[in-house]
């Protein structure tokens, strides 16, 4: 489906809905340069982080008098470094994502533009990255300006790729990405994709899942005798739908689920079960929000 | 297990080909794209087909719709298995009571023990099972209709005794299958030793006949011939012994005349053969007992008795080209001796020599001759000694009167016979007329030197034979024509009914039976008839003032061999005995039963699975 870059995937209301809001991972990442987030290493924030003995050469300004004054010894103060932080959009983009109505994928890019959005307004740097696609990595996207050439981005993306999403995350995993937010959009139908999530989680990345399923895949509508392709690596399966059938299939869903789910919170990550119909606000006000994914922004 | 049907299970090839057929079809899917496949569970129930074919997989509708088809078709094969026990669901036991079932070789006789094993089937009968019960005596008779009621079906049995007599076990059967031969599942269960001849003309119908045998031995001797004769040396009662077993029989022989010994000897007896005996019949004897006194399963056969005084008999010769009607009607009473002939024989003709041979010669068709013998009857022909002159014939005569006061003409009645052709005829002087029509008379008597009856019509020319008056006419001129001389003893084979006229005014008779009991007789058409004799021996019947000795005896060379047999023969078909107590128990209900619940548990599957 074709998207004007004009129209930013999302519309004005919603972007005055971020406004304000920064994300808030639980952990902070080494930054590549100055931004806003504090990072472990030492730097020229306001923030202080210990004393040390003075060396020759170190910046006098950060000498403290008073400890000099009173007992002679020279202690420089040292401060928390404030670095921007990578957040690597990872959108979904295999065929499974093209069901429901609208599509997971349709839902998934505009969830994931929002996070965007939110992370280029609080000078993060944005990676993008379409999973089941074989694409060059993008350069990092920042500042409000950086999100137009996001949202061309996310427009130009449709949900017809060939891997399947553990192995693209295991490629992502395998790339020399800098660790930061991982924020994967996608519905998370892949038996190897929590296998996959601690490859990522591996390389120093925080987890962010936000699982998008339609309502047919939450509570389908089958009967009768039927041949199930599967879209993405079309296996065939014959099943009888009935009772029985739709039972067994929501116990498994759930399951599958709640492992994805127990996953990303053992690896010290967030998950969040949205569905395709969902409005952005609601995602937010009860979502992200409400889980914490995001904060308003204070400094 | 037997099968009533098995052809039934033939369908079993066809129907449970069919199913698994069904089961090989294969299911044409409807495709249908999912964002994944591994979430599904391979669940599949297929219960159409539109394709063609596939590896038969397990699957428990089929399993259960096999074993439903398996359940009806082995139903309807109609299953039986043995149960303890002779009763089934509808039955009919047929009694032998006939001699051979007295003899005493199954811990009593085998008529007691034929009783054990119909109070023992009742008692093993369960709920809803019908019985009825048949005695097949002399004459066969319904002692207990079909009936669920065993208690009262008990207490009909005690009214069923065994008899001294020859049984109609195929009229009994075919009884029994006018009872039940429509239905199914019903059994005609034959209580017998088998010692009857072959039945002919016998179809059980839908009913199965089952033969329990009773009885084990043969061993038994019997008299199967008494009788007297004249020979130039005099009169010899000759007596013939048979020893039907396959041992020797010893024992000893008594013969009485009038209630006296008049000789006894000890008789030994090889397996299978007969003793003749020959002795002078002591002078005036009227009538002869023989006693045997012998070790032997049966003891109605060791009596017999004979009537050796001529006039206790009546010899009669039928002069006929054949007329049944006339033959019964004749040999009905049982002091006729009857031979026939198609013309009269020339030893029997007026002025031949030597005496008659007959008391009575009928003429049936054929013109009256002159003959010795004291009584002619004829019918449709007259000839010169007839007491009437023939001037033609007529017509249709119509039935004007007849004379009811005569001894031959009471209870007579002739008013609806109808008579196509008849002698037009007038009586001469000597000639009574004692019925009479338009035409003329019908019937005309006269008493002369001998006694003559003539009736101007041919019997086969008429319903006459077919009227109720019939038998009665013809024993009235049995009566008349022996005269007076007819004697006071009387030998008859027992079961056979005894008839004697009812003198006017005498209403009731008193016949004492050889135990000593007493029965009371009515009279009946003008006759009494004493069907009673059922035991062998001797028995007194008081009518009025008269006294009359009947001697009842066995005398049957059948019921004498009581040798059982295994196997019938039954309308050309054979039935062989069963060696138990035993009855063929249907059990179609219990699989049609779990047939139904195999169904209902198949349905609840397939209703869990959709």
């Amino acid at each position: 489906m074709a998207v004007s870059v004009d129209q930013f995937i999302l519309d004005p209301r919603e972007f005055r809905l971020l406004d304000g809001l920064r994300l808030n991972p639980r952990k902070p990442a080494p930054g590549r340069v100055r931004g806003e987030r504090l990072t472990k290493r030492k730097g020229i924030s306001i923030e202080f982080a210990d004393y040390r003995d003075y060396t020759e050469g170190d910046d006098l300004r950060h000498l403290d008098w008073n400890i000099l004054a009173r007992l002679g010894i020279a202690t420089i103060k040292t401060y928390q470094d404030e670095e921007d932080l990578a957040v690597h959009l990872l959108l979904d983009a295999t065929p499974s994502m093209d069901f429901g109505t609208p599509s997971k994928f349709v839902q998934a890019r505009r969830l994931g533009c929002a996070l965007a959005y939110v992370a280029v307004c609080g000078t993060d740097a944005v990676y993008p990255l379409a999973l089941g696609c074989r694409e060059e990595p993008k350069r990092a996207h920042r500042g409000r300006s950086g999100y137009r050439r996001l949202a061309a981005w996310a427009a130009g993306v449709s949900p017809e790729g060939k891997a399947g999403v553990a192995e693209s995350l295991r490629l992502f995993a395998s790339g020399n990405a800098r660790p930061g937010l991982a924020v994967i959009l996608s519905d998370g139908l892949d038996p190897k994709v929590t296998a996959a999530l601690r490859t990522v989680a591996g390389r120093g990345h925080e987890i962010a899942f936000v699982q998008v399923l339609s309502n047919e895949e939450l509570d389908p509508d089958l009967e009768g005798d039927l041949r199930l392709v599967d879209s993405e690596d079309d296996a065939i399966i014959e099943i009888t739908a009935h009772g029985q059938t739709l039972r067994e299939y929501r116990k498994r869903l759930e399951k599958h689920c709640t492992a994805l789910a127990v996953e990303c919170r053992r690896l010290g990550g967030r998950f969040l079960q949205v569905r395709n119909t969902d409005s952005l606000p609601t995602v937010m006000a009860d979502g992200f929000k409400r889980e914490g994914w995001v904060t308003a922004w204070t400094s | 297990m037997d099968f009533v049907n098995p052809g039934a299970l033939w369908w079993l090839l066809p129907l449970g080909g069919g199913i698994l057929l069904l089961y090989l079809l294969k299911m044409r899917r409807k495709d249908l794209k999912v964002p994944a496949t591994f979430l599904w569970p391979p669940f599949r129930s297929e219960v159409r087909a539109n394709a063609l074919f596939q590896r038969l997989r397990f699957n428990w509708l089929l399993v259960l719709q096999l074993l439903a088809i398996l359940l009806i078709l082995f139903a309807l094969a109609y299953p039986q298995v043995r149960r303890e026990g002779l009763a089934g669901e509808v039955t009919v036991f047929v009694v032998d009571t006939s001699a051979s079932m007295s003899a005493v070789d199954a811990s009593g006789s085998r008529f007691e023990a034929a009783k054990r094993f119909l109070h023992q089937a009742l008692g093993n009968a369960r709920p809803g099972d019908r019985v009825s019960v048949i005695e097949a005596g002399p004459i066969p008779r319904v002692v207990a209709p079909l009936s669920g009621d065993m208690g009262k079906i008990r207490a009909a049995l005690r009214d069923l005794q065994a008899t001294d007599c020859e049984a109609d076990i195929g009229e009994a059967l075919r009884l029994g299958a006018a009872l039940v031969g429509d239905l199914e599942s019903a059994r005609i269960v034959l209580l017998s030793d088998g010692a009857f001849p072959e039945i002919e003309d016998f179809s059980p119908g839908k009913a199965k006949v089952v033969f329990q045998r009773i009885g084990v031995s043969g061993e038994n001797a019997g008299i199967i011939a008494l009788g007297a004769a004249e020979t130039p040396s005099g009169k010899q009662v000759y007596c013939g012994v048979t020893n039907f077993g396959t041992k020797y029989v010893t024992g000893t022989l008594s013969l009485h005349a009038g209630g006296r010994l008049f000789d006894s000897r000890k008789v030994e007896i090889p397996p299978g053969e007969t003793l003749g005996v020959n002795v002078a019949a002591p002078r005036g004897a009227k009538i002869v007992e023989a006693f045997l006194e012998t070790d032997d399963l049966l003891a109605a056969d060791n009596y017999a008795a004979a009537v050796t005084d001529p006039s206790a008999s009546i010899r009669v010769l039928l002069v006929s080209s054949g007329n049944i009607f006339l033959e019964r009607a004749l040999a009905l009473d049982p002091r006729v001796t009857l031979d026939r002939a198609a013309s009269l024989p020339e030893t029997e003709r007026a002025g031949s020599l030597g005496q008659s041979a007959y008391d009575i010669v009928v003429f049936d068709g054929v013109a009256e001759k002159r003959v010795k013998a004291r009584g002619v009857l004829s019918f449709g022909v007259a000839g010169s000694p007839s007491p009437v002159t023939v001037s033609g014939s007529v017509k249709n005569p119509l039935f004007i009167d007849a004379d009811a006061e005569h001894a031959l003409m009471r209870f007579v009645d002739m008013r609806d016979t109808y008579v196509a052709e008849s002698e037009q005829a007038s009586p001469k002087p000597q000639g009574v007329v004692l019925a009479e029509s338009s035409a003329g008379p019908l019937i005309v008597a006269a008493d002369t030197d001998k006694r003559q009856i003539y009736v101007s019509f041919k019997l086969l020319e008429s319903d006459f034979p077919l009227q109720v008056g019939f038998p009665i006419f013809i024993a009235n001129v049995l009566d008349y024509l022996a005269g007076e001389g007819s004697a006071d003893v009387f030998s008859i084979p027992t079961g056979k009914p005894f008839s004697v006229p009812a003198p006017p005014g005498v209403d009731s008779a008193r016949l004492k039976t050889p135990d000593g009991t007493t029965l009371k007789l009515e009279a009946a058409g003008g006759r009494f008839v004493a069907h009673n004799l059922l035991k062998a021996g001797r028995y007194e019947l008081r009518v009025g003032d008269r006294k009359q000795t009947l001697y009842a005896s066995l005398l049957n060379e059948r019921e004498s061999n009581v040798q059982p047999v295994a196997e019938l023969r039954l309308g050309g078909g054979e039935v062989s005995a069963t060696s138990a107590g035993f009855r063929l128990a249907d059990f179609w209900r219990p699989l049609l039963l779990l047939a139904l619940l195999v169904l209902g548990v198949e349905w609840w599957v397939f209703a869990r699975r959709s």
